[in-house]
């Protein structure tokens, strides 16, 4: 096997200090390989977020490292690592800047990175994501829920990342735009060749656009698994199978006998 | 003849603002009985709006108006507002979205509890206790009197929302609203708190709207399903017959749902006819 573009390695976060230390992840390690999309599941507090957090530097990691292309990163994090890593949000109503413009919003990392000539990469930004030229001079609030994490997919891939961060990014979504978002990030895929790492609490999300999985649990990792694992039920731990059965809906049969 | 429990007939809320009138129901009708009816639609489809007009909760300035609404036979447009809050929370009360939000941080669970069958029943503080404890009991909270002691944001999310229920249901309510009682929460416990909420509903008889986004889960939920978009019931459905759904953005927003079961590239998208909302 190749070696991983991206790795984390016994990596562990925690928040507060003293007594009211809580460890948000604890050891945790994961491998990306270049192409692969991989998911992160989990409840809420599980640590999925964190873990995603840690790896951009938004959050210090307690111990462990985070490799890109098997070179140690540092904090801060310096622009080359930006240029190649990029992450999404799960709520485009807060994440991105409601008294900038679309144009003021796609232009910001490219003068970060000193781009020359930002004009037609943020036409052409636009155009990848599904949104013609007239959304350029558009406020957050002018633009609905599904184009605003259009906008910030655009903003992620203006400066032609090879990894993409997805912390739920569909989970602010109606069901019809979710599934708009979902072929957009699938098709990105393919054509620009990226790789994903995918958080999320919804199994069938996961399983749709990731190969391989992650369930985690209260910091620590549960289960490795695939999306086929998922989907013909083989999978091997209890929790895994606690959410898989959650997943399928409410049942009445099991109200009656609980 | 006993009046049905909630009749509603060409509701309409409208909202005045000023780039003009926002029409967020638009002649909603349906009766319902002891059952429960679930009513699904998108954000901004009206659901809430119907469920907050129907408690008579809609913000201001909004304007209600509709040809009937009433409740167990008593006028609700016509009725006082003081007969109104009376009704409101012991009669027919609303579960909201998200605990964290809707309950008083600074009050605990149990005073809140409390209050909430006080202001409604003659009752001693001592005697009020004891059914908050029974009702927190009756929504499977293992140590009712640790958990009464409790703030709000000592408790989490699945815990919060059986603390609202129960809240709800101690009056002994003949209607409760649930407006997304489960969206809020993490899927293992999503699966707790409808099963109480079924228990509760089943065994006490009452009538029960369900608002949801989540057409599959309203579905194994609920006995009858309306479908609303832009404002208005686009189609109703019986929870069976799913497969049974005619309106093409039923039959969209079923398609478009990324399942376990089969995996499809790419998924299908809802193409919006603008005759939907017209």
């Amino acid at each position: 096997m190749a070696a991983p573009i991206l790795e984390a390695r016994n990596l562990s976060v925690s928040f507060g200090v003293g007594r009211l230390t809580v460890a948000a992840v604890e050891d945790f390690s994961f491998a990306l390989q270049a192409g692969e999309s991989l998911g992160l599941v989990g409840e809420s507090g599980s640590g999925k977020s964190t873990v995603l957090r840690a790896v951009t530097g938004l959050n210090k990691p307690a111990g462990g490292t985070v490799l890109l292309d098997g070179t140690p990163l540092d904090m801060p994090r310096g622009l080359a690592f930006y240029s190649a890593v990029q992450m999404v949000f799960q709520d485009p109503y807060a994440s991105l800047h409601p008294r900038h413009t679309v144009d003021q919003i796609l232009a910001e990392p490219l003068a970060i990175h000193r781009v020359a000539d930002p004009q037609p990469r943020i036409l052409a930004a636009l155009d990848e994501v599904g949104l013609g030229p007239s959304y350029r001079f558009r406020y957050p609030h002018q633009l609905s829920g599904g184009q605003r994490q259009r906008i910030a997919i655009a903003r992620a891939l203006i400066l032609r990342p090879r990894i993409v961060l997805l912390d739920e990014p569909t989970s602010a979504l109606d069901a019809s735009v979710q599934a708009e978002i979902l072929n957009l990030l699938e098709q990105l895929r393919r054509d620009l060749g990226l790789s994903y790492v995918l958080v999320s609490h919804d199994l069938a999300v996961v399983a749709h656009l990731c190969e391989r999985l992650i369930v985690m649990r209260g910091g620590r990792l549960v289960e490795t698994t695939t999306a086929a694992a998922l989907r013909d039920g083989s999978v091997t731990e209890d929790y895994t199978r606690a959410m898989l059965a959650a997943s399928k809906g409410f049942t009445r049969a099991a109200a009656v006998n609980p | 003849m006993k009046p049905p429990l909630l009749e509603v007939k060409d509701l309409h809320v409208r909202f005045p603002l000023a780039e003009g009138m926002l029409e967020a129901v638009r002649g909603v009708s349906f009766t319902l009985g002891h059952e429960r009816l679930g009513i699904v639609g998108e954000s901004g489809s009206g659901k809430s709006q119907t469920g907050r007009a129907i408690l008579g909760l809609t913000a201001k300035p909004g304007i209600v108006t509709a040809k009937r609404l009433a409740f167990d036979g008593i006028d609700l447009l016509e009725a006082p507002p003081r007969l109104r809050r009376s009704l409101r929370g012991s009669r027919m009360t609303m579960v909201m979205q998200d605990p964290s939000y809707s309950l008083n941080p600074v009050m605990t669970v149990g005073q809140q509890i409390v209050e909430a069958y006080r202001g409604h029943k003659r009752v001693s503080q001592a005697e009020a206790r004891e059914a908050a404890r029974a009702m927190l009991d009756a929504v499977k909270i293992s140590q009712p009197d640790r958990v009464m002691s409790l703030y709000p944001h000592e408790v989490s999310g699945g815990m919060g929302q059986r603390v609202m229920i129960a809240m709800m249901l101690i009056t002994g309510p003949d209607l409760l609203i649930a407006d997304e009682p489960t969206s809020a929460l993490d899927v293992t416990v999503r699966i707790e708190v409808l099963r109480i909420l079924d228990q509760l509903v089943a065994e006490r008889g009452m009538g029960l709207i369900l608002i949801s986004h989540d057409l599959d889960m309203v579905a194994s939920f609920c006995d009858r399903i309306l479908v609303m978009y832009a404002g208005r019931i686009v189609e109703e459905l019986a929870s069976g017959k799913l497969d049974e759904a005619r309106h093409p953005y039923t039959r969209g927003l079923m398609g478009c749902v990324p399942k376990l079961a089969d995996d499809r590239h790419p998924l299908p998208v809802l193409t919006r006819d603008p005759d939907w909302a017209r």
